[in-house]
């Protein structure tokens, strides 16, 4: 058989992908595994990277949609969705004038922003106590 | 995360979750990686029992109060503010209630209970004319109280182009022989935030990064933070492709003007000035110059008011030509005597001309 | 000295010497050499079909019938780069500001990547043409440091250029001052060596085709 009798197949690349999101992907896998192992939690910041629009899309595209969409007042909507693998949560901060300030992939069980601080509880929990006294 | 820090806060009506969403951001625009938004947000609110906030004091020298307006007008003072909450801001003239000796009572208590830790901002020039009689608060001059106040400071912050480059006072002729904080002090660690005025955000980002890490962050051969000064305005310019494609402006609100296209032509010298206008942009990032269609004016590179009419392109004279009437007289006169004396040589050339004759020729 | 500072010098004080430097040259020279005149032919003209100073002008800005094939780089690459150079000098629109700046006169600028492909094709031309007079023996014989300085002197200014315009290898601040710098360096050279031609060839031309045509010899 000689070269020319092997078929060759071009596969159009996307237009409008620079290359650089797949590596993410190989980056997000080894932060699942060391939650697995270790429970250790981390984070991306897609905001610093080279990422086109594409790019952003791919990703979400192949990171797909989960059951849990979490929103967050904080001085402008958070948004905080996981993704169709089980602890890994896209996190979008937008600002008061809905712009976006931030963009994250964050690797964990829940992501830090979600979870109730000690302290916050602990007030809350004075708040009902008072309520409770004042019933009864 | 605990402490009276995050109490003041929910006093104000930030909660926790907003502290670290901004920690977050923040982080984000200083390229630090996102466990840093988190450890910074936990450094700034620790605040173990008995311990003091660190003191910052501000001394304004020769300058117009802009820096402060920029830093205290940010519209959400939510980021702003929290930095001042932050830190103990145990002098500043514009800001402070006290006044006379008080105020000077409470600057010479902080320098001395703080010996060593505090963060010594300055905004203004120092003018060395006349002794520094030029400008002075409290009978001291400015010379003398930056000496003084830079001896207990861990580090100092010069903010704004009068700090950090000399600014407006040191443009030509300089008659108060205005300098650069960092042309007196030569043995504390100094970052220079540039800016006509500086972007609040900056401000922020530095004092975030001193009190979290202890340190200044990245500097470049100027000074600046690399974060928000390590690239020039012309090369995140969201006009850029009209400069490519040579599409310029070439009047104010005529139809180029009114398309966006490139303002080289006005005199913008993005291409030479290194600042963050064109990502972080102004008053939360409503706008920035370029965007409301006048030209960068470089605020943040030294010397920028003398680097030629703001309104002339980089490609033109800076200043206009002084020599060029008298170039062209000396140039006629040389020429004219040149050729003098070249009809002199002819003339005497044709006058010592002696005809040969054949006997000549045999000699 | 900072960037900025360096090129608001080289903006500033190093552009008012550099013209200055060029327009006293160029007027003694100028002066100095019209001024020798001429002695006057005192016999009788004769006319010829196409033979004036004028017809010299134009015949000499073409090639010489058969010389194109016998010396292509010499003309083809000299064609290239002059034109090269006139298109990028007085096309690109920040060239036409300056001038404008000096003289008060504008005219509409070429696109500019047009001109960054110009800029491109002239230093090509430029270095074939170099690279021709370092190879031909007989234009290495006849070359002297004039030639070589001559050509580095004009060469400099585009690649600069063009380099800051790419944002290559330095800085734009630092490039920018460099391309001021050896554009000046250029004016300062222009009217003392043999790059005066610029203001000397036609002149030149016409009076050899006026002198000729006197004696009934187009040239």
């Amino acid at each position: 058989m000689s070269l020319d009798d092997i078929p060759v197949r071009v596969v159009a690349p996307d237009p409008g992908l620079s290359g650089n999101a797949w590596p993410l992907m190989l980056e997000i896998v080894q932060m699942v595994r060391n939650l697995l192992e270790s429970g250790e939690t981390s984070a991306i910041d897609l905001s610093a990277l080279p990422l086109t629009p594409a790019d952003k899309a791919w990703l979400k595209d192949r990171l797909g949609g989960g059951q849990i969409h979490v929103e967050l007042q904080a001085e402008g909507l958070s948004t905080l969705d996981e993704t169709a693998c089980p602890g890994v949560w896209w996190v979008t901060h937008h600002d008061a004038q809905g712009r976006v300030l931030s963009e994250l992939i964050e690797i964990a069980q829940v992501p830090e922003l979600v979870k109730a601080h000690p302290d916050d509880i602990r007030m809350g929990c004075e708040y009902l106590e008072g309520v409770v006294s004042e019933l009864s | 995360m605990q402490g009276p820090l995050i109490d003041s806060l929910a006093r104000q009506g930030i909660n926790r979750r907003t502290f670290l969403k901004y920690c977050t951001t923040l982080a984000s625009m200083m390229a630090l990686p996102p466990a840093a938004g988190r450890a910074m947000a936990e450094a700034l609110a620790a605040a173990q029992a008995g311990a003091k906030r660190p003191s910052v004091i501000w001394l304004p020298f020769q300058e117009c109060t802009g820096c402060t307006e920029s830093i205290t007008r940010s519209h959400s003072p939510s980021i702003e503010g929290m930095i001042f909450d932050m830190v103990s801001l145990d002098y500043h003239e514009t800001l402070m209630a006290a006044a006379g000796h008080q105020a000077e009572a409470a600057l010479h208590g902080a320098m001395k209970a703080n010996a060593g830790k505090y963060l010594l901002i300055v905004d203004g020039s120092v003018p060395l004319g006349l002794d520094g009689a030029y400008s002075c608060i409290a009978g001291q001059s400015n010379l003398a109280a930056l000496k003084e106040a830079a001896q207990g400071a861990a580090a100092i912050i010069a903010l704004g182009s009068c700090a950090a480059y000399g600014g407006l006072p040191h443009a030509k002729p300089n008659p108060t022989g205005a300098v650069a904080v960092s042309d007196i002090v030569k043995d504390k660690p100094i970052v220079n935030i540039p800016g006509c005025p500086p972007i609040p955000v900056v401000i922020t980002g530095v004092l975030a990064h001193f009190l979290t890490f202890g340190s200044l962050p990245e500097l470049d051969k100027l000074g600046r933070p690399k974060a928000f000064y390590g690239e020039t305005i012309h090369d995140r310019c969201y006009r850029r492709p009209f400069y490519d494609q040579g599409k310029f402006a070439k009047t104010f609100d005529d139809e180029g003007a009114r398309n966006g296209w490139c303002l080289f032509e006005l005199g913008c010298k993005g291409p030479v000035t290194y600042n963050a206008c064109a990502t972080v942009k102004w008053n939360d990032s409503t706008s920035w110059p370029v965007e409301s269609g006048h030209g960068c004016l470089g605020c943040s590179e030294p010397d920028f008011w003398d680097a030629g009419d703001f309104y002339k392109a980089l490609s033109m004279p800076a200043s206009p030509l002084k020599t060029a009437a008298a170039a062209t007289l000396a140039g006629a006169a040389a020429g004219v005597a040149v050729s003098f004396a070249n009809r002199g040589k002819k003339g005497a050339a044709k006058a010592g001309h002696e005809t040969a004759t054949l006997s000549d020729l045999e000699k | 000295m900072s960037e900025l500072q360096l090129l608001t010098w080289a903006r500033g004080t190093g552009m008012d010497i550099a013209v200055a430097i060029f327009v006293l040259g160029v007027l003694w020279r100028l002066i100095e050499i019209y001024s020798l005149g001429r002695k006057k032919d005192l016999s009788a003209p004769r006319h010829a079909a196409g033979a004036s100073g004028w017809h010299t002008i134009m015949r000499r800005s073409l090639p010489p019938p058969g010389m194109v094939q016998r010396s292509p780089v010499s003309y083809i690459g000299g064609y290239a780069f002059h034109i090269g150079l006139a298109l990028v000098v007085f096309g690109f629109a920040p060239h036409i500001k300056l001038i404008e700046g000096l003289l008060c006169v504008s005219w509409p600028a070429l696109p500019s990547q047009f001109v960054d492909f110009v800029a491109v094709v002239t230093m090509a031309a430029m270095v074939v043409v170099l690279a021709d007079r370092i190879n031909k023996p007989a234009k290495r014989y006849l070359s002297t440091l004039g030639d070589w300085f001559a050509w580095a002197v004009t060469f400099l200014p585009v690649l600069t250029g063009w380099m800051a315009v790419q944002h290559l290898l330095l800085p734009y601040t630092t490039m920018l001052a460099l391309h001021i710098l050896s554009v000046e360096l250029l004016l300062v050279v222009l009217p003392f060596t043999k790059l005066f031609h610029a203001f000397t060839v036609f002149g030149s031309r016409w009076f050899n085709g006026q002198v000729n045509g006197h004696k009934g010899v187009p040239v």
